[in-house]
C-alpha cells in the first residue's frame, strides 16, 4: 500500500515567488489497485508522481510505501515515462534487464527474465533489436517491461500513452490491463484523457490546478468487466460509461472555468 | 466493393511510376564526390600548366613530376640521415603518446567537471586561461623548463589536446537528460552504476567529437613544434628542406602531413561509427 499524506509542494517561480503546485493531497493506493489521476495540464498530477517516485522532495506531508518513508528514487517503485528513456546503445533485452543488472543478477538469468517480460508485452521477437528501430508504441511496451523487471511493489506511469496515435493507444490500454491483471501490481497512472482514465482505473482521482488538489474521487468497475468479457467497445459504449464520462467531463470543465476565474 | 475497383484502375506498371519526395533545401542528398574529384583534377592541371610554362620561378613552384621524383627518393633514400619511416614514426609517436595522455587525463577531468561544482570551479581557471593561447606561444617556456628533447614537445602537445577533450567530456555530461538519469535511479542504480551505464555512454559521442578536434589541434601543434626544435619528424623534414630551398621536398613533406592528418580523421570517423552507431538516432 502506498500512502500519500497531506503532500504539499511549492516551486520557486522565475521571480522567486513560491508557486503552490500541490496542496495537501492525501491518497491511498491499496495493493492490486489501479489508480488513475486525471486533470488538465498544471493540475499537479505529474508533480504528485514525481514525489511518489522520489525525484522531488515534498515541501510538507509524507509519502510511505508499505510503511517505509519515500526519500529518493528506488527499485521498489518502477516508473514508466511519457517519453521512453531507453538507452540507445543497449539492445531491447539489455534495456529491459537494466534494473536486474543494477541489482547484481547474472548475465544468463538477466537475459532469461528479460525475454519473459518481453513475452508479457508481446515483443519477444525484438529482444536483439535496437530501441530506435522500434515504433513509439513498441518502445513504450519496452519501457513497461523494463519498469517491471526489478519486480517493484508499484508501477508509476506518467502519461505513458500521451504521444501515441489513438489506435495504438487503445491497443496499449488493453495490453496494460493484461499486464496489470497478470502481475497484480499496484499502478498509479496519469492521463488527461477522460475515456482512458475511466477505462483503466479501479479508482479515479480528478485533480484541478492552482493549487493542485484532488476535487473528486470515484471507484470504477469498467476495467474489471473488460478483463472478464474482453470487449472494450461494449465497455466504452455502455450507458454507465457514457454517463460517468459526461459527469467527469463536467467536473473537469467546470473546474477549468473556476480555476481561471479565481486568478 | 467499390474500393477494389478503384484500386484496379489505379494500378500501373512499375516503369510508369514517378517517385517523388519533398522539395529539399541546401545541397540535398546527391554525392559531392565527383565534383570534388573534378576540382582536384583542375587544381593539379593548373599547377602542372603553371610550372611547365614557367609562369612562376622554378624555385617557388616545382613541377608535379619533380615532386613525385622527390617523393620516390625520400621514400627510397630518406633525408637528413633518417629514412622516411623514421621521420614519420617520430611524429606519429609524439602525437599518439600525447593523445593517449590527454585522453586518459581529459576524460575523467571533464566528467568530473560536469558533475561537481568544485571540480568545475577549480579546473575552469587554468583551462580557460591557457586553452585560447596558441601553443607555440608557450613552447619556448616548455623548452626552458623541460629541455629540447621529447619531453617538451609531448607536454606541449598534451596540453593542446587536453583542453578540447576535457571541455567535450564536460559538455557530454551536461547533455545527459534528467529523464535518463531518473529512469536509471528508479531502477535502483548506484552512483557508480549510473556513471558507468548511463552518463559515460551518453557523453561518448561528444567525447569522440572532442577527440577529433584535439587530433586536428595536435597535428598543427606538432608540425609547428618540430619546425622549431627537432632532429627528426616530418615537421623538421619540411623545415630542413626549406633551408636548402628544396621546394620539391617541402611539397612532399606537406603531402605526407596531409595524408597522416586525413588518415587520423578517417580513423576517428570509423571509430565513431563503431562505438556510437546510435548517434543522431536516440
Amino acid at each position: 500500500m502506498l500512502r500519500v499524506d497531506k503532500a504539499s509542494v511549492y516551486f520557486a517561480a522565475r521571480d522567486g515567488r513560491p508557486v503552490h503546485a500541490l496542496d495537501r493531497v492525501s491518497l491511498e493506493i491499496p495493493d492490486g489497485a489501479f489508480v488513475v489521476a486525471l486533470g488538465t495540464s498544471g493540475c499537479g498530477k505529474s508533480t504528485l508522481l514525481n514525489a511518489m517516485a522520489g525525484f522531488l522532495p515534498l515541501s510538507s506531508g509524507s509519502i510511505t510505501l508499505n510503511g517505509h518513508a519515500v526519500d529518493g528514487p528506488g527499485a521498489e517503485r518502477g516508473v514508466v515515462f511519457q517519453k521512453d528513456a531507453l538507452l540507445p546503445w543497449k539492445t531491447v533485452a539489455e534495456n529491459v534487464a537494466l534494473g536486474l543488472k543494477f541489482a547484481g543478477v547474472g548475465r544468463k538469468e538477466r537475459r532469461k527474465r528479460a525475454v519473459e517480460l518481453l513475452r508479457l508485452v508481446g515483443l519477444q521477437e525484438f529482444a536483439n533489436s535496437a530501441p530506435y528501430e522500434l515504433s513509439g508504441g513498441m518502445r513504450q511496451r519496452v519501457g513497461i517491461a523494463r519498469a517491471l523487471a526489478p519486480d517493484p511493489a508499484i508501477l508509476l506511469m506518467d502519461e505513458p500513452f500521451g504521444a501515441l496515435d489513438s489506435m495504438t493507444r487503445e491497443a496499449m490500454q488493453e495490453l496494460l490491463v493484461d499486464v496489470w491483471s497478470r502481475t497484480g501490481k499496484q499502478i498509479f497512472f496519469i492521463t488527461h484523457s477522460i475515456e482512458e482514465a475511466l477505462f483503466l482505473g479501479t479508482h479515479l482521482i480528478v485533480m484541478s490546478p492552482r493549487p493542485g488538489r484532488i476535487v473528486a474521487r470515484f471507484d470504477l468497475d469498467f476495467v474489471r468487466s473488460f478483463a472478464r468479457d474482453r470487449d472494450a467497445r461494449a465497455v466504452k459504449t455502455s450507458p454507465e460509461f457514457v454517463e460517468l464520462r459526461e459527469r467527469v467531463r463536467a467536473i473537469v470543465h467546470q473546474d477549468e472555468v473556476y480555476g481561471r476565474a479565481a486568478e | 466493393m467499390t474500393d477494389l475497383a478503384t484500386n484496379a484502375e489505379l494500378e500501373t506498371s512499375a516503369s510508369d511510376i514517378r517517385v517523388v519526395k519533398m522539395r529539399g533545401f541546401g545541397i540535398g542528398e546527391r554525392s559531392t564526390v565527383p565534383i570534388s574529384l573534378a576540382t582536384a583534377a583542375v587544381i593539379l592541371l593548373a599547377w602542372w600548366a603553371a610550372s611547365e610554362a614557367r609562369l612562376v620561378p622554378h624555385l617557388f613552384l616545382p613541377t608535379p613530376v619533380e615532386v613525385f621524383n622527390a617523393a620516390v627518393s625520400f621514400y627510397q633514400d630518406g633525408y637528413a640521415n633518417a629514412s622516411m619511416w623514421e621521420h614519420v614514426s617520430a611524429s606519429l609517436a609524439r602525437i599518439l603518446t600525447a593523445a593517449v595522455i590527454a585522453f586518459t587525463l581529459g576524460v575523467p577531468v571533464g566528467l568530473f567537471m560536469g558533475l561537481s561544482r568544485w571540480a568545475k570551479g577549480v579546473f575552469d581557471t587554468p583551462i580557460e586561461f591557457y586553452w585560447p593561447l596558441p601553443p607555440l606561444a608557450y613552447l619556448p617556456l616548455m623548452i626552458i623548463w623541460l629541455g629540447i628533447g621529447e619531453a617538451s614537445k609531448i607536454t606541449l602537445l598534451t596540453m593542446a589536446m587536453f583542453a578540447p577533450i576535457a571541455i567535450a567530456a564536460q559538455a557530454g555530461v551536461r547533455s545527459v537528460s534528467l529523464e535518463r538519469v531518473n529512469a536509471a535511479l528508479s531502477l535502483g542504480a548506484t552512483r557508480f552504476q549510473l556513471m558507468r551505464d548511463v552518463v559515460l555512454p551518453s557523453a561518448l559521442p561528444e567525447i569522440l567529437t572532442g577527440t577529433r578536434i584535439a587530433l586536428g589541434v595536435g597535428w598543427s601543434t606538432l608540425v609547428a613544434a618540430e619546425l622549431i626544435a627537432a632532429t627528426q619528424g616530418i615537421g623538421h623534414f619540411v623545415m630542413s628542406a626549406s633551408q636548402f630551398l628544396a621546394t620539391d621536398y617541402v611539397f612532399v613533406g606537406i603531402g605526407v602531413i596531409a595524408v597522416c592528418a586525413f588518415a587520423f580523421s578517417f580513423g576517428m570517423r570509423l571509430l565513431e561509427r563503431w562505438l556510437v552507431p546510435w548517434k543522431g538516432q536516440s
